[in-house]
């Protein structure tokens, strides 16, 4: 359904709002805001910088658009994460982030809980707990389907780096969701 | 020494990379496989993740700035255009001056010949503009009014010049570059007015 919609949005929009009309570049928005907050929301630590991140994306997006060349299907909902993504890195470097960044991982944890509703809370409540590096590079890499290399272009560090915060995040995970044993 | 892959092994197969060793090693090992088989859940978990909605609408903030920096764009492309008009105003009349010197009475005479042919052009469109029916603001007609008179006031300068000296003065060359000047204040007054009234 969210595939039709975006479909939809690049053959009959794009070309308008690639020429500044507002209307057409307020569907573009409507059309990926939800898109863009969770993903938003999945890297920053709290609903302000996600919103914040939102905001900055689109101001972006909406500037940029008619530079935008990509005719691929799907290439605009790349184009758009990508800018959020680059977005919501740049506010998780900030200052007051890397200050509480180590303190962060191993605070306020509260363990599991049973049932497929409290899986989804654990792992909410564990991506909670990863630092926020970590936590950024889990979900571009395993969600949103960055590779290593363009997570560590935007980190402005290396693969080995990018490599090495999914491994860590994914064993904190392991072990924050306390996952049984897969008998063989 | 047999080992277990570690992690950053085992999210390396995930991804269809990972060393032949590794490869082997899940093959054969039924806890590294369980291992890898956690990790395929894992994301699948993360991906099913409910999506978030934006507490606030925040397209008009979004709509607001846009709107604001074009405008800035604007003014500024504006400011670019003046000056590089002014320049171009500067460089023509410095040559202008070369050219056209107050001790070369033929040189004196054509400019002169050329700003009456000016000022009939623009007391032409003045003509047009000044003729159509249409309500004008009292601003506007003591603007037309200051205007008309001045022109009055250098209409009778020209005349006594032409009367006394019968020849191509300074003094009337300058008369008649105000006389133009003023003319086309005229028109850009009736035309803003126009434009004013069509928009």
């Amino acid at each position: 359904m969210t595939e039709i919609t975006l479909t939809a949005l690049d053959e009959l929009a794009i070309q308008r709002a690639k020429s500044g009309d507002l209307a057409a570049l307020e569907r573009v928005y409507r059309a990926y805001e939800s898109t863009v907050y969770t993903q938003a929301r999945r890297i920053c630590r709290t609903a302000e910088d996600a919103e914040e991140v939102l905001q900055e994306t689109f101001l972006e997006v909406c500037r940029s658009i008619g530079k935008f060349r990509g005719t691929a299907p799907g290439s605009l909902t790349a184009w758009i994460k990508r800018i959020a993504s680059s977005k919501a890195l740049i506010r998780i470097r900030h200052e007051k982030y890397r200050q509480t960044d180590e303190l962060q991982e191993d605070s306020g944890w509260a363990g599991r809980r049973d049932g497929d509703v409290g899986l989804q809370l654990d792992l909410e409540a564990a991506l909670q707990q990863l630092s926020d590096t970590s936590r950024a590079v889990v979900w571009l890499h395993d969600v949103e389907g960055f590779t290593h290399e363009e997570i560590a272009e935007q980190m402005g560090k290396t693969v080995s780096f990018s490599k090495s915060q999914l491994s860590r995040a994914h064993a904190r995970l392991r072990g924050m969701l306390g996952e049984e044993e897969v008998q063989c | 020494m047999l080992r277990h892959c570690t992690m950053a092994e085992l999210l390396e197969l995930r991804d269809g990379e990972g060393s032949a060793w590794a490869r082997t090693h899940v093959d054969e090992c039924g806890e590294c496989r369980a291992e890898l088989e956690r990790a395929h859940q894992r994301v699948a978990a993360l991906k099913a993740l409910p999506s978030y909605s934006p507490p606030r609408d925040r397209w008009p903030a979004v709509r607001e700035e846009l709107i604001r920096s074009r405008r800035r764009a604007r003014w500024q492309r504006a400011a670019w255009g003046g000056l590089t008009a002014a320049a171009a105003a500067i460089a023509l009349f410095v040559a202008g001056r070369g050219l056209i010197g107050p001790g070369t009475p033929e040189l004196m005479a054509q400019e002169v010949s050329e700003l009456q042919q000016e000022s009939r052009q623009l007391e032409e469109v003045l003509y047009t503009v000044a003729n159509e029916r249409r309500v004008v603001k009292g601003v506007t007609v003591a603007v037309i009014v200051a205007l008309e008179d001045r022109i009055a006031v250098i209409d009778a300068g020209i005349a006594t010049i032409q009367r006394d000296e019968g020849t191509v003065t300074i003094a009337l060359r300058d008369l008649w570059r105000e006389r133009v000047e003023l003319i086309d204040q005229l028109v850009t007054t009736h035309v803003t007015q126009v434009s004013y009234l069509g928009y």
